[in-house]
Formats: C-alpha cells, structure tokens, sequence
C-alpha cells in the first residue's frame, strides 16, 4: 500500500515537473527547405545565423533545415508535398507559371490574409503586390524571396585583353561573338538539358527580339509565340547555333556544365541572374573579375535583363506548422534580416522591396542592382503556364540542336498555351 | 502401425465419404484462408487499392491528390490517343527495351561464359563485375553524364589526347545516339545481376555432355552452340523476361542525364508520366499511360514466354 502511495505520487510529481518546464512543454520544431548550398562555409553561417535569430526570438522553437532535394520545376516540391514528406515552410523557384501548378493542385496554401494581418503587403514592392493580387482572384499564395536579373555573365580581364565589349545593336553583338570565335573560344555557354538554363539564354533573345511589352503580351496569352517579334528571337537561337556563336554540342549540357565551362574561362559569356555569383564562388573563381552586361537590342530601351519573381517562400498545405512557418516568413522579410542577407558575401539576390544604402560585398552586384534599376523584362520560364513549360524548355534544346525550326517550335510551344 | 477404421463385426467406423470430404474441405479452407488473411490484407491495401485508384483517376480529370476530382469518361483515353509524345515515348520505350536485353543481357552473358572458365581469380571477377549493380541508378546518370560530357568528360578528353578528338560526339544531344547512350549507362549498371544468372546456370549444365562432345570431336564453338546454349534455356527466358520488365521500368538514368530531351529524344514512357503526374500535376493522362505501360508489360512477358514454351515443346 505505502509503495503504491509512494509511486504515484512520484508519477504525479513528474508530471507536474514536466509542466512547469515551459521548454518542454512548448517545444516546437519547425522544418524549413530552404538552400541546397548548405555545404558550403558562407552560406552555412548565413543561415544558422538565421536560425539562430529565430530560435530566440521564439523560444521554445527548433528550426531545422531540411536539404532541398528540387524545386517545383523537377516536380521535386510537388512529389515532397503529396507523399507527406514535405516541410512547415519552403523557399522554391516560383513565378506564376511554376506557382500555379502547385496551387492548382491544391499544395500550398493561401496566404491573403497574412499580407494585410502581418503587414506584408507593406514589406515588398506595390507593383509586386499588384502582380501577386491580380493571379489568383485575389488570393496570394506566395512571399517573394528576390527578384531575379538574368544578364550576362563575362570575364572583366579576358574582355580587357582582347578590348571587347558588350553593347550596341544586334550586329555589333554578332560581330564580338564572331572575333570570340575566332580567338578560339566558345562565345556562348548554356547548359539547357536541365531546363532552366536554356530559359535564361532564350529569355534574354527573345526581349532582345521583342521587347518586354510585346513579351509581357505573349507570355499572358493575348500575343502568340509564332508572332514576328518572339518568333525573330527563336530564329536569333538557330542562326546563332548554325554560325557557331552556340555549340549544338550544348544541347546535352546542363546548367552545372555551362557554368563549368565559363568558370575555367573556355567559354566567354554565360547567361544567369546573380545567384550565378554563388556558383562562382563554389568554384573558387575570382569574384572581382566577374562583369554582368544586358543583351544588346535593336529596340530603344529594352536592352535589360529578364526576370520577375525568381524564388519565393510558400506554405505547404501539409505543413504541421502553418502559423510558425508565417512567423519565419515575417522574420526573413524584416529589415534586420534583408539587410544581413544584402551585405552578406553571399548576398546575390535583389530585395523584393526598396532597401536603401544596401553595401554589397560583391562589386559586381552593383551593376546588377543597377540594370535592375532600368526595369526587368520577362523571363518566359517562370511566367509561361504549366502546362507549356516542358515544351517551352524542350523547343529551347531543339532549336540549339538544330531538331526543330523556329518556326515550328514556336507553333508547337503555341499548341500548348491555355486559350487567352 | 495400421490405423482402426473398422469394428470387429466390419462396421466402418470412419464417417461417409462425403461428409469427410464436406467437413475436411470447409476446416482446411477456413484455416488456410485465416492464414492467408494478413497477406490478402496486404495485398489489398498495398497493390490491389492502388492499382484501382488509378484506374479510376484514369477515368477523371483528377489535378492532384487534393483536388476535386469529377469523372470524364474516356477523355483522357483519348488524350492520350492524340498526344504526339505518346506515340514517340512509346516507340523509344521498345528501343530502349531492346537495347537494354541485348546490352545488359548480352554482355551479362558473354561475362558470365569468360568468368566460368576462370578458375583462381573467378571470385574476384564475379565480384567486381557484379559492383555497378550496386550503385543507384540515380548515381549512375550522375556518373554516366559527367563521362558523356562534350567538353570535359572522360570520352571526349580521352579522344583528344590521342589525337582522335574529330571523332568525339554529342553524346546526349544527338538525337540518334541520345537513348542508345543512356542505355549504356543503364545496362552498365544491371548487367552483373544477369551474370550471376547465367553463371549459377553455366554449373548447372551436365560435365558429362561436354566430356561427350569432346569424344565426338567437337570444337568451343560448336560446345557452345550445341551444350551450352542449350543447357541455358530455362535461365535465358528468365533472364530476358527480367531484362524486358527492368527496361519497361527504365526511368532514373533518363531522368537523370538528359531528363527526356533533347527536344524529347529520349523521352520514355516513364519518364513521360513523371512530368504528366508531378511536374504538370495531369494525374488523369499519367494515369492512362501508367495503365498502358503495366498492360505491355503483361503482354509482353506473356507472350514471350508462351513463345518460349513452344519453342521447348
């Protein structure tokens, strides 16, 4: 009898004791899919750095990464999502193209009500949140991490030897690649096997060829692909291809294998936004020689560089966490944390909101920053619909290996776009 | 020891035949069927469920898992009809079919012949070829694809360094050398498991009918096509049954190197479900093709092996 008083009230007393530690009895973890380039020193302290902040800030709370095995582009967010394996809260390519796909699908939810209960629609650009609210009937699924500035890519001192330089009309830029040729390199590097890469380069031919309005026309359906104005842009691919300026080699090449070739200076120019500087760095090449130019263009004012939203941050429906997820999106947009990001060294991203006297450690970002400034054109991959991206990135390769005429891929490309 | 089955004065003591015959069965079905229960139950929920599921999904213009989901009928049936890549990924699906039963199983083979006529170093052949096998299909694109690199691989730089650089190819972004490519590395990786099956075959084959063939004067070649083959019969059809459902299954290592292109070169039909299911979230079209692809795999195994058969008969 007094063992079995004895017992419960120790079983009693442990569980008050469990209790009254509030650690305990709070402890939440909250699993974040965020970079896949943990691995490396920089961006390791700039994340647990982050971590760390948050941890604090809440306690009780555990933020663990979890390695990003995709994106949505390879199906990786969506396969992740359905099978249950997915995080609380994950950063991912986006723009409407990528976004809808999973909304459509029913995988992410809607964050509206954050925008206007957590004051977001204040922490990011008026004309970005008129492009949120206007895709969804007025349902925002997505936090724009950065905005994308996809330019080339050129050797400051390889350039300055040779006295190249990239500007002027079309002509002048077939011309430079024409004498890069000729001193025994390749002009171009693009890796399109993987998709996205080969939607870096054609994006910038084709805001060259057409501009961004009429870009801004075709990727929403009111113009067609197989309009003069795209359709230049598309032959511009196979004639650079036929002359040489793009290795049909390339067709088989991924991203990582373009970046190879212009980071051991055996090609000349690479096309990519800024998070290509990262890549640069992996690969230990001197980031103060890096020169970022936007493609010439017979048209006034639209030599600028193609983008839009390029990663955002999204909640799972699945995520076990919803309210802790919105919370680390309202700490990754405070001014604090933009700002670490920005002047980090490995900051080489574009804030999604004005952010002031921004000091980046890389030289090079500040031109970024400054052709961004002129206005960013289209980049079709994350703004084409789900439904035509795989033929959009498929008609790329085709045009570069010389399997499919521009015409035809542009109609192809057309067959599969929603009726406006 | 005789059991008693009947009474001094002949009465049977036994039961009727009939009864036994009802009471016996009922017992011994009820039994089995208790027994069986837990794998029926399996069964059921692991691999009869989803297979039903997506025949219904086949039959709706399902977007998702989360998604409403209302029936259709025999549209996506008709898609599927009307897709041009359809048609393309399943013809390169039996292209790479055959590639991969006559690389991975014809190298399997002709390995599992040079490694049986070794005697001290056999172990270690076994071994070594048998490694690839081990190693994910995943790793194996990965690997395969740096190899095939136009630029910096291993092919291309061996060319050029002596002096044969003219001959270097686009290994993945030409069109008529992408599959055959990627099959390469595929039947790289399954080949060592068709070996062992053939070798554990090659032991059981009869000394005395080579010892026989000897005696009457036959020559290796004649060894091979009259005992050797012949003794291998039953592990070939084996062999190739399991070569032509691990070709229909091929996806990781096109997924991987060339992820179907360039411009849909290599677009399998798995590889084509894939982006139907997860990259355009088209569940209803996936699921037509998922249907078709286990219904060719059926026929295909069928009626191989009643071909097979007659050939033995």
């Amino acid at each position: 009898m007094l063992r079995r008083t004895l017992m419960a009230s120790a079983a009693a007393l442990g569980a008050a004791g469990l209790l009254a530690v509030p650690g305990l009895a709070q402890a939440q973890t909250l699993t974040v899919w965020a970079t896949d380039q943990l691995a490396q020193p920089l961006v390791a302290e700039l994340w647990n750095k982050l971590k760390a902040d948050f941890e604090a800030a809440n306690p009780g709370v555990t933020v663990e990464y979890m390695p990003p095995t995709g994106t949505i582009s390879n199906g990786a967010v969506q396969a992740a999502i359905q099978s249950n394996a997915g995080p609380d809260v994950l950063l991912t390519n986006s723009g409407i193209g990528r976004v809808s796909t999973v909304v459509n699908a029913k995988l992410i939810q809607p964050l509206t009500a954050h925008y206007s209960d957590m004051g977001w629609k204040d922490k990011i650009f008026p004309w970005l949140y008129d492009i949120l609210s206007s895709q969804f009937g007025g349902e925002i699924y997505e936090v724009p991490d950065g905005i994308d500035a996809i330019g080339l890519w050129y050797h400051k001192d390889m350039f300055a030897e040779h006295g190249w330089s990239i500007g002027g009309s079309w002509a002048d830029f077939e011309a430079l690649l024409q004498k890069i040729k000729d001193a025994g390199l390749e002009p171009l590097a693009v890796g399109p096997r993987n998709g996205a890469n080969g939607g870096h380069l054609m994006g910038n031919f084709l805001q060259a060829a057409a501009g961004s309005t009429v870009m801004g026309e075709v990727v929403s359906g009111k113009k067609a692909w197989t309009d003069p104005e795209p359709l230049l842009g598309a032959e511009r691919v196979v004639d650079f291809a036929r002359k040489g300026f793009i290795s049909p080699q390339m067709a088989g090449l991924d991203q990582e294998g373009a970046m190879r070739m212009w980071i051991n200076e055996r090609a000349a120019i690479f096309f990519g936004g800024p998070w290509f500087i990262g890549n640069a760095r992996a690969g230990e090449y001197p980031l103060d020689n890096m020169g970022f130019a936007t493609i010439p263009s017979d048209i006034e004012g639209e030599s600028k560089p193609t983008g839009g939203i390029g990663w955002s941050w999204m909640i799972p429906t699945s995520s076990k966490q919803p309210e802790l997820a919105a919370k680390w999106i309202d700490f990754i947009l405070s001014d604090e944390v933009m700002r670490y990001r920005a002047e980090h060294p490995t900051g080489n991203q574009i804030s999604p909101r004005e952010m002031p006297d921004i000091k980046p450690v890389v030289p090079v970002m500040v031109d970024v920053f400054a052709a961004a400034a002129k206005g960013v054109g289209y980049n079709p991959s994350v703004y084409v619909p789900g439904s035509a991206t795989d033929t959009y990135f498929q008609v790329i390769q085709g045009l570069i290996g010389g399997q499919v005429s521009a015409a035809d891929g542009m109609a192809q490309l057309q067959a599969k776009m929603p009726a406006p | 020891m005789t059991r008693l089955t009947t009474t001094a004065d002949g009465a049977d003591l036994r039961a009727p035949a009939s009864a036994r015959r009802r009471d016996g069965s009922r017992d011994g079905f009820g039994a089995a069927f208790v027994l069986m229960l837990p794998a029926i139950a399996l069964y059921g929920l692991f691999s009869l469920t989803p297979i039903l599921f997506t025949v219904w999904i086949s039959f709706t213009n399902s977007g998702g898992f989360n998604t409403e989901a209302s029936f259709v009928g025999l549209d996506n049936y008709l898609r599927a009809g009307d897709d041009p890549i359809v048609w393309q990924s399943l013809g390169r699906t039996f292209l790479w079919l055959g590639y991969h039963v006559v690389l991975a199983g014809g190298l399997g083979l002709v390995l599992a012949l040079a490694v049986s006529r070794l005697s001290r170093t056999r172990v270690f052949f076994r071994t070594a070829f048998f490694l690839p096998h081990l190693v994910s299909l995943a790793v194996v694109g990965v690997i395969w694809a740096n190899i095939y690199d136009p630029f910096y691989g291993l092919i291309s730089t061996a060319l050029t360094q002596i002096g044969l650089g003219s001959w270097n190819q686009g290994w993945l972004s030409d069109p008529l050398l992408v599959l055959f490519s990627v099959n390469v590395a595929s039947s790289w990786q399954g080949f060592g498991l068709y070996m062992l099956l053939f070798i554990a075959g090659l032991q059981n084959i009869d000394q005395s009918l080579y010892e026989a063939a000897e005696i009457d004067g036959a020559n290796s070649w004649q060894k091979l096509c009259n005992v050797t083959l012949p003794g291998l019969r039953d592990v070939m059809t084996f062999v190739i049954s399991l070569a032509m459902i691990n070709g229909l299954k091929g996806f990781a290592t096109v997924f991987v190197m060339t992820n179907g292109g360039p411009f849909y070169a290599s677009e399998i039909i798995t590889t084509y479900i894939y982006r139907l299911a997860f990259q355009a979230q088209d569940h209803g079209l996936a699921a037509v093709l998922c249907i078709l692809m286990s219904l060719l795999a059926i026929v295909i195994t069928v009626a191989f092996n009643r071909w097979r058969a007659r050939q033995a008969a």
